[in-house]
């Protein structure tokens, strides 16, 4: 049993009451009890006075009725020390989760392969580590947006885009060896050594290029920008680097190496219903998310930790800014995501199962992947997080309602089974079962589109034919189910990544997603995401694509 | 071959039965207050009391219906008949053992009464059915034993509360302060489910007692009266359902 319960220090913090207690004192204070509503409260009269409209006013909240009736409670990001209020959760409000998602679409993963087979066999150019690093050189200084091969051309200024780069990874430690450090996203460097064994052997002695143009970029366009920005540029590169025709039809296969071929983006386009390109949240699978978060190489002996990271990225990145804003609109999907990455409560609930794991399996990763063993695993573990929201009354009050309390619960589960068994359709079998025995119990569960896929989840959790189920780690917020109902996509990224991550595995769908994310040069630190989302909070983190070198002082 | 009787809920605890009784129509709901046909319109806000319904239809006898073997087999509620638009009441329970849920809240309405849409979340549950039907809803919930003045409250807009800790004189959490304890110790609506203000106070009885509530309670907590964080019947059949429908989906040849 897990003696002190994780999320005790949040609540006795949040609500200066007896964490047990079932009466509230506090009611009626208002936004004055909240630093942020009444800095909120005070540029909105500011703006209000400056452009001569109405802006940010709490009294228009249901005919005068301010926020803050209850308490306005700060939240823990879970794992840190850090406080911070709600609203510096959405993302609007924190630019570390605008960096996250920024990071992640203006990367395209493009391999060098095909464009030095062509410059040998077509062209008859050698290509040398002497010539990677002259190109590598050229397309750093290319890419961000500036001339390489025509006069009279307009440039990008440095100061604007000094996040984008290009770096290059192999499998291959004597071709590594022979690249610049600058260049280089070192496999042996950032990676355990096992975890560093298994990927190198599965990226071989291809040569990937990591690229991330600029912020700002992907800001002013989309996500299916990233690629075409990237291809232009590393045409143009590849001219100057090997002293090409610029008209010849061989400079054809660079840029179809670079746009097609060879370029992988890291989210798929989706239908003309929810139409958008490649590089853009609904197309990221579940899988891919966990290998963009990197905890699992800082923590290799945490499996529960780095699948906590991977739902805290999920549940920002899918519910925040998918479902609710790019799919949505409005504000309400923050105050259910942060559920599962605030006050230590997934966590509690999670250890909680890795401790019974360990207890009744000898350990993680060693129990088998039967259905006893997900009726087991999960019976327990859902019972122990609801009779926790009934034994703790502020814990119940911590969360918004029932989405989030089926959300977290069912992710505590889930990612319990995941971890025992090493098996990602057993831990997605017991967020079901969670489902249908939490409805049970307390009569209630989410809302009605919430309920929808937790209804009929058990039936699709082991199909794999197309358009009826996939192995979880395929799955995506583009899975039929999946599509529109918050509380869920970030968690079953999280269930997808603890089945190989309690194993031991590198990478979860893709050895050069985990690479190319590990790169200590990135903007956001994907290997501590709860720890950046704090900074974010915190008006600590510090983003790319600011406008300050070409916008008045203020 | 034995008749087949319906059990209506797994379980012989004291939460599976109030869950059967709630849903068996054959058992008639304790009556444990009267609010009067003016008041519970008062309480909807969707009209005046005495206002004539507003119809969306002329009656369906003046509009002489086709010949239909469906029409015959299904009578018309009297709300339909009359044409009356659609309406809603809607309800928020308190998990702190309010008699009923939004799950048991669905199930039952859906046997004990006909031409009803239910909508089931976690802070509240609501039903939509012809104005004059929705209000003879409306007045069962609020006499009978499913519903209980300070754990239970209709609310339209701004629901929050079915998961906060009470207010100090024991009153589920309402931001727009709906109903009020009063010094005799019932509860008054004083504002309509909406959060408009009413010229009366409209009183739906005293709380009951702690004991009272666990024993009407429709929700299984490790702290009620019988300690059972859930009916043993009900997990081995959920269980049970999770293990089918898995099985169900995974087999190639359905």
């Amino acid at each position: 049993m897990v003696e002190d319960k994780k999320f005790i220090k949040a609540l006795s913090k949040k609500f200066a009451e007896d964490p047990k207690g079932r009466k509230m004192t506090k009611v009626g204070l208002g936004i004055e009890q909240s630093a942020r509503k009444k800095e909120f409260k005070e540029w909105g009269e500011k703006i209000s006075k400056e452009r001569g409209i109405s802006g940010y006013d709490p009294m228009a909240h249901l005919g005068g009725i301010p926020l803050g009736q209850r308490v306005l409670m700060p939240y823990k990001l879970s794992t840190t020390d850090t406080y911070c209020e709600g609203d510096d959760l959405h993302f609007v409000n924190n630019a570390a989760m605008q960096q996250f998602w920024d990071d992640i679409r203006r990367t395209v993963i493009v391999g060098l392969d095909t464009a030095h087979n062509v410059l040998e066999k077509r062209l008859g150019k050698e290509v040398t580590p002497e010539t990677i690093n002259e190109y590598l050189h050229i397309i750093n200084h290319a890419m961000p947006g500036a001339a390489v091969v025509q006069e009279h051309m307009v440039e990008t200024h440095p100061g604007l885009v000094d996040d984008c780069y290009v770096k290059i990874f192999t499998g291959d430690d004597n071709i590594a060896d022979e690249i610049e450090d600058q260049y280089l996203i070192d496999i042996n460097k950032l990676f355990p050594e096992d975890q560093a064994k298994q990927l190198k052997e599965a990226i071989g002695k291809s040569l990937w290029q990591a690229v991330h143009i600029p912020t700002t970029v992907v800001r002013t366009c989309d996500g299916g920008t990233t690629k075409r920005w990237s291809a232009m540029q590393i045409s143009m590169a590849m001219i100057d680097a090997y002293r090409l025709c610029a008209g010849e039809a061989a400079v054809a296969d660079f840029a179809y190496a670079a746009k097609h071929a060879a370029a992988v983006d890291l989210a798929s386009i989706l239908p003309s219903r929810r139409a958008r390109g490649p590089n853009e949240p609904g197309g990221l699978q579940f899988g891919i998310l966990g290998d963009i978060v990197q905890t699992n190489r800082i923590y290799p002996e945490d499996p529960a930790r780095a699948s906590l990271e991977v739902v805290a990225a999920g549940t920002m990145l899918y519910d925040q800014i998918w479902l609710g804003s790019y799919m949505s609109g409005g504000v309400g999907f923050t105050q259910y995501a942060t559920a599962a990455y605030t006050d230590d409560i997934l966590d509690d609930f999670t250890y909680y199962g890795v401790d019974y794991i360990n207890k009744k399996y000898g350990g993680i990763g060693k129990a088998p992947a039967t259905m006893d063993t997900v009726l087991d695993i999960a019976t327990e573990v859902t019972l122990y997080a609801l009779e926790q929201y009934e034994e703790y009354p502020t814990l119940l009050e911590d969360h918004f309602g029932g989405s989030q309390r089926a959300g977290v619960g069912a992710a505590g589960t889930a990612i319990s089974c995941s971890l025992a068994t090493g098996h990602a359709q057993a831990g997605l079998s017991g967020w079901y079962l969670h489902m249908l025995l939490h409805k049970e119990k307390h009569g209630r569960l989410g809302f009605y589109g919430y309920d929808l896929q937790d209804q009929c989840g058990s039936t699709n959790t082991f199909s794999i034919r197309g358009d009826e189920g996939a192995p979880l780690e395929l799955r995506g917020p583009n899975y039929p189910n999946y599509a529109m109902n918050v509380g869920h996509q970030g968690e079953y990224a999280g269930i997808s990544a603890a089945a190989h991550y309690a194993v031991g595995d590198a990478y979860v769908l893709s050895p050069i997603v985990k690479v190319t994310f590990a790169d200590p040069s990135l903007k956001f630190d994907f290997s501590k995401v709860r720890e950046e989302f704090a900074r974010g909070a915190l008006r600590e983190f510090y983003p790319a694509g600011e406008r300050s070198l070409i916008i008045p002082a203020r | 071959m034995v008749e087949y009787k319906k059990q209506y809920y797994p379980g012989a605890s004291v939460v599976s039965k109030n869950r059967q009784k709630h849903m068996d129509p054959t058992k008639e709901l304790e009556k444990l207050r009267e609010v009067s046909d003016e008041d519970v319109v008062l309480i909807m806000g969707h009209k005046a009391p005495g206002e004539a319904y507003k119809s969306v239809h002329p009656p369906l006898e003046e509009i002489g219906e086709p010949d239909c073997p469906i029409r015959e087999l299904v009578k018309p509620t009297d709300g339909a008949k009359a044409g009356d638009r659609i309406r809603y009441a809607q309800f928020t329970d308190s998990m702190y053992f309010a008699p009923s849920t939004p799950y048991v809240r669905a199930w039952m309405m859906h046997y004990r009464y006909r031409g009803v849409d239910v909508g089931t979340l976690s802070g509240r549950w609501i039903v939509e059915a012809r104005e004059r039907d929705v209000e003879k809803i409306a007045k069962d919930l609020l006499e009978t034993e499913v519903y209980e003045p300070a754990l239970c409250s209709m609310r339209g807009a701004t629901v929050h509360g079915h998961s906060l800790r009470l207010l100090e004189n024991g009153l589920m959490f309402d931001m727009l302060r709906r109903t009020e304890l009063g010094d005799d110790g019932n509860v008054y609506y004083v504002k309509n489910q909406i959060g408009e203000p009413l010229d009366k106070r409209i009183s739906v009885g005293k709380p009951l007692s702690e004991d009272e509530r666990t024993k009407r309670t429709t929700i299984y907590r490790k702290d009620g009266s019988e300690k059972e964080t859930i009916d043993k019947e009900v997990l081995d059949f959920i269980q049970r359902i999770h293990k089918s429908r898995s099985m169900a989906g995974f087999q190639l040849n359905i």
